[in-house]
């Protein structure tokens, strides 16, 4: 037993110093008699080492350090908000509603179709901004994310068809975001059930690990009232989802079908941000209705 | 990298060089383990994103108790990569070899090269127990000391070395096999 606990002593002091730099020839001569027992498996942890030095692709690491630094700087602008609250959220609605009256009626009902490349494209992102500030159930936002994602999956569609790499991968990022609040939007519907039926913990959960579960953000928790029919419109809300995890990469792929060839690679990615996007919603959302944490 | 724990406590402050640091750092290291626990490199990336995203949200929870920022991340990659097991289990899932080749890689020889070895150690550690796998991965991809190791699994360092010894003749054993 002590032999044992000795040679793995040794290995990992050669394993140390074979990553330092070392040559598996200086770690054998440092233990002569152990060297027949040793050489094979610090060439087979050599060999395993080299094989784990994987690098992560050049497009993927721009494209996660893209949303990293969005999701720091979302962060960020929420921590400076968080003073008002729902105060502040509702000030902005009121402000963005005032100056769509401004503009008019017929303005606002124009920029409900409009494109990204287009004038009013601005107009009719605010005005999404104030139908989710307006609707108060986490449900709804999420049904709504949800159809802003269809009209997202459109104008892709458009971008690509015009041959615009950049606006397609804009518009892909809101698609992506869009799909990510729908399962924080599930999660939080979870979370509050389980505030609402669980009694309160005598013992804190011991480890990191319990940490490591990251509750909801507290903005979106905070405006959450109360369902009339969350079982209803939880329902309402898979099969809206999976109806469109299925229609929506099957449209897009059918679109890289055609598109000219410098807009594929941007479509590729929506492509697979959408399959992935809406698979995290489903299983949210299947959490949600199954009432159990993702690590359940 | 300056002190850790004294960059722990301004990423808590909600630092965002501290931040951006950490995941400098750390990405490429978590991507790597990913892959090697999963086998599957397009749902590593996503992973690899998830982890970042949520070491964002749980950071003000995080207590310094003597686990190192690397050893705290390496847990919640932990806990992702149980979480996707978990759910592989349940669903067919394409395999690697099946999976569409990346998009706009410029070395197409060096990517093919890069998913073989993939392939073959992530097919190799398939042979190894969960334990095995995971000392494996945080070692050699993750490259964590054996301190580090022992505070994400939780177990003490002469245990991580043991299983260490029994990873590493495990892995000879299948690669030998496989070998032509």
């Amino acid at each position: 037993m002590k032999t044992s606990k000795r040679f793995d002593n040794i290995l990992n002091e050669c394993l140390e110093r074979l990553l330092g730099g070392e040559t598996i020839e200086q770690c054998l001569q440092s233990y002569p008699e152990q060297a027949v027992e040793l050489e094979p498996l610090l060439r087979t942890a050599l060999a395993a080492k080299q094989a784990s030095t994987i690098q992560p692709r050049a497009e993927f690491k721009v494209r996660a350090r893209y949303q990293f630094q969005s999701a720091l700087q979302e962060m960020e602008s929420k921590r400076g908000r968080r003073f008002f609250g729902w105060q502040s959220a509702w000030a902005t609605a009121v402000t963005v509603i005032l100056i769509l009256l401004l503009l008019g009626g017929g303005t606002v009902a124009a920029a409900g179709n409009s494109m990204p490349d287009e004038a009013l494209y601005p107009v009719k992102l605010a005005t999404e901004q104030v139908r989710l500030t307006l609707t108060p159930s986490a449900l709804g936002r999420a049904q709504l994310y949800a159809r802003l994602a269809d009209k997202r999956v459109v104008e892709i569609a458009y971008m690509a068809s015009k041959g615009d790499p950049q606006r397609v991968e804009m518009v892909a990022q809101r698609l992506d975001t869009h799909l990510a609040r729908i399962a924080t939007l599930a999660a939080a519907q979870r979370e509050k059930a389980r505030v609402m039926l669980a009694p309160p913990p005598a013992v804190e959960r011991a480890g990191e690990d319990a940490k490591v579960l990251a509750p909801t953000p507290a903005p979106e928790r905070a405006r959450e009232a109360p369902e009339s029919l969350p079982a209803d419109s939880r329902a309402k809300l898979r099969v809206l989802v999976m109806d469109y995890a299925k229609n929506h990469p099957e449209r897009l792929r059918a679109v890289l079908k055609s598109a000219p060839e410098s807009v594929k690679p941007a479509l590729r990615r929506a492509i697979r941000a959408s399959e992935a996007g809406y698979e995290r919603a489903l299983k949210s959302i299947e959490d949600t209705e199954n009432n159990r944490s993702p690590r359940d | 990298m300056q002190d850790e724990e004294s960059l722990m406590r301004r990423a808590q402050r909600r630092d965002p060089e501290a931040f951006t640091q950490l995941y400098e750092a750390y990405f490429d290291k978590i991507y790597r383990y990913i892959t090697i626990r999963i086998g599957n490199e397009m749902e590593a990336e996503d992973m690899t994103q998830q982890v970042f995203l949520k070491a964002l949200r749980s950071i003000p929870s995080f207590r310094w108790r003597g686990i190192s920022p690397s050893a705290w991340l390496f847990r919640i990659a932990h806990n992702q990569v149980v979480d996707y097991l978990r759910r592989k289990a349940k669903r067919v899932t394409v395999p690697i070899d099946k999976l569409p080749p990346s998009v706009s890689d410029d070395n197409p020889q060096l990517m093919a090269e890069q998913r073989q070895d993939i392939e073959q150690i992530a097919l190799a550690s398939q042979q190894l127990t969960q334990a095995q796998r995971e000392v494996i991965s945080l070692r050699f991809a993750g490259e964590l000391s054996v301190a580090e190791v022992s505070k994400v699994m939780g177990r003490s360092q002469g245990a991580v070395k043991a299983l260490q010894h029994s990873a590493i003749v495990a892995l000879r054993r299948v690669l030998s096999v496989t070998e032509p």
